[in-house]
């Protein structure tokens, strides 16, 4: 941020901790918290003022996490509660249920307070269709190879995919299969 | 002897600092430091001066006021709070029941019984 230059180092310091406390709110609202407490310290600062003079400022705004805490009121929907252990839910396994069990987790995930919008953008595109896509990749891959036999002639083995494929394809399934499920921990960390 | 709890009376401060923005803003429109300094200036209302900004930011959400920015002579621009039709009407139901509520309660306090 361009003005946190013109900030005593300390205030300029205590900005910074507000700023990554809020990380956890929606955009616009940590935008303007930051904004605001910024404003405040350009007026109850100035860049030459002895520490102690800042640091009985800052002691008196309180601790960037008390601030951050109060900008988020219990509210239902606002923390970790069923609406958000249902999206998780459905965000990995609803895929099963003919895809739109994940769909209704995208609804679930969006609509929450309780992630801010990069979560969010994780949730929905890692990966897709949750662990449902993974074995929809191994059906996919797995069939290529076909042998047919029948009576009086021998077994016949159409060429499977060659073996640049078959890695591409292994490493695609562990994709889908690490994917959603790093996605769900981070969520379920996240939320809050 | 038996301490409050610092529970009521954070509790009671919760409730009625946002009456006390809302009275602040009465008659002028008034930037966000401004605010926060005038009620940290009375005595016990405010601890900490940094979670103000966060009720601004609810009393706002709720309708309750509204800001502009404003060019400061000293500056970047201010954004500026004033009460919304809204807030002014839920100033005045809150000073009503204030009134009675600190009546009743004053009254107790000093005779022991009702007046």
């Amino acid at each position: 941020m361009t003005t946190t230059t013109t900030l005593h180092p300390l205030a300029a310091d205590y900005l910074d901790r507000v700023d990554r406390a809020a990380r956890r709110l929606p955009r616009t609202e940590r935008r303007e918290l930051v904004e605001e407490i910024s404003a405040h310290l350009h007026e109850a600062t100035s860049l030459d003022m002895p520490d102690a003079e800042a640091l009985t400022v800052l002691d008196r705004l309180g601790d960037p996490e008390d601030i951050v805490e109060a900008q988020q009121p219990d509210e239902p929907g606002g923390r970790r509660g069923v609406h958000e252990w249902a999206a998780i839910f459905l965000l990995l396994l609803g895929g099963f249920i003919f895809a739109f069990g994940w769909i209704a987790g995208v609804i679930l995930l969006w609509s929450s307070r309780a992630w801010n919008t990069r979560d969010k953008l994780i949730g929905t595109l890692i990966v897709p269709g949750g662990l449902a896509t993974a074995f929809v990749v191994a059906l996919l891959t797995g069939t290529k190879r076909k042998c047919t036999s029948g009576p009086g002639h021998p077994t016949i083995c159409t060429p499977g995919p060659g073996t640049a494929h078959q890695i591409i394809a292994i490493g695609l399934f562990g994709l889908c299969v690490i994917g959603p499920i790093f996605t769900s921990l981070y969520l379920a960390r996240r939320a809050r | 002897m038996v301490a409050i709890g610092d529970g009521v009376i954070s509790q009671l401060r919760r409730g009625v600092l946002e009456f006390c923005v809302l009275a602040l803003l009465r008659d002028d429109e008034r930037y966000g430091f401004e605010i926060v300094r005038a009620l940290s200036q009375a005595d016990g209302l405010v601890t900490t001066e940094g979670t103000l900004y966060p009720l601004l930011a609810r009393l706002r959400k709720e309708g309750v006021v509204e800001t502009t920015w404003r060019e400061s002579t000293s500056g970047p621009p201010r954004r500026y709070y004033r009460l919304t039709p809204a807030g002014r009407s839920l100033l005045t139901a809150f000073t009503g029941e204030w009134v009675r509520f600190r009546d009743s309660v004053d009254g107790l306090l000093e005779t022991g019984a009702l007046k």
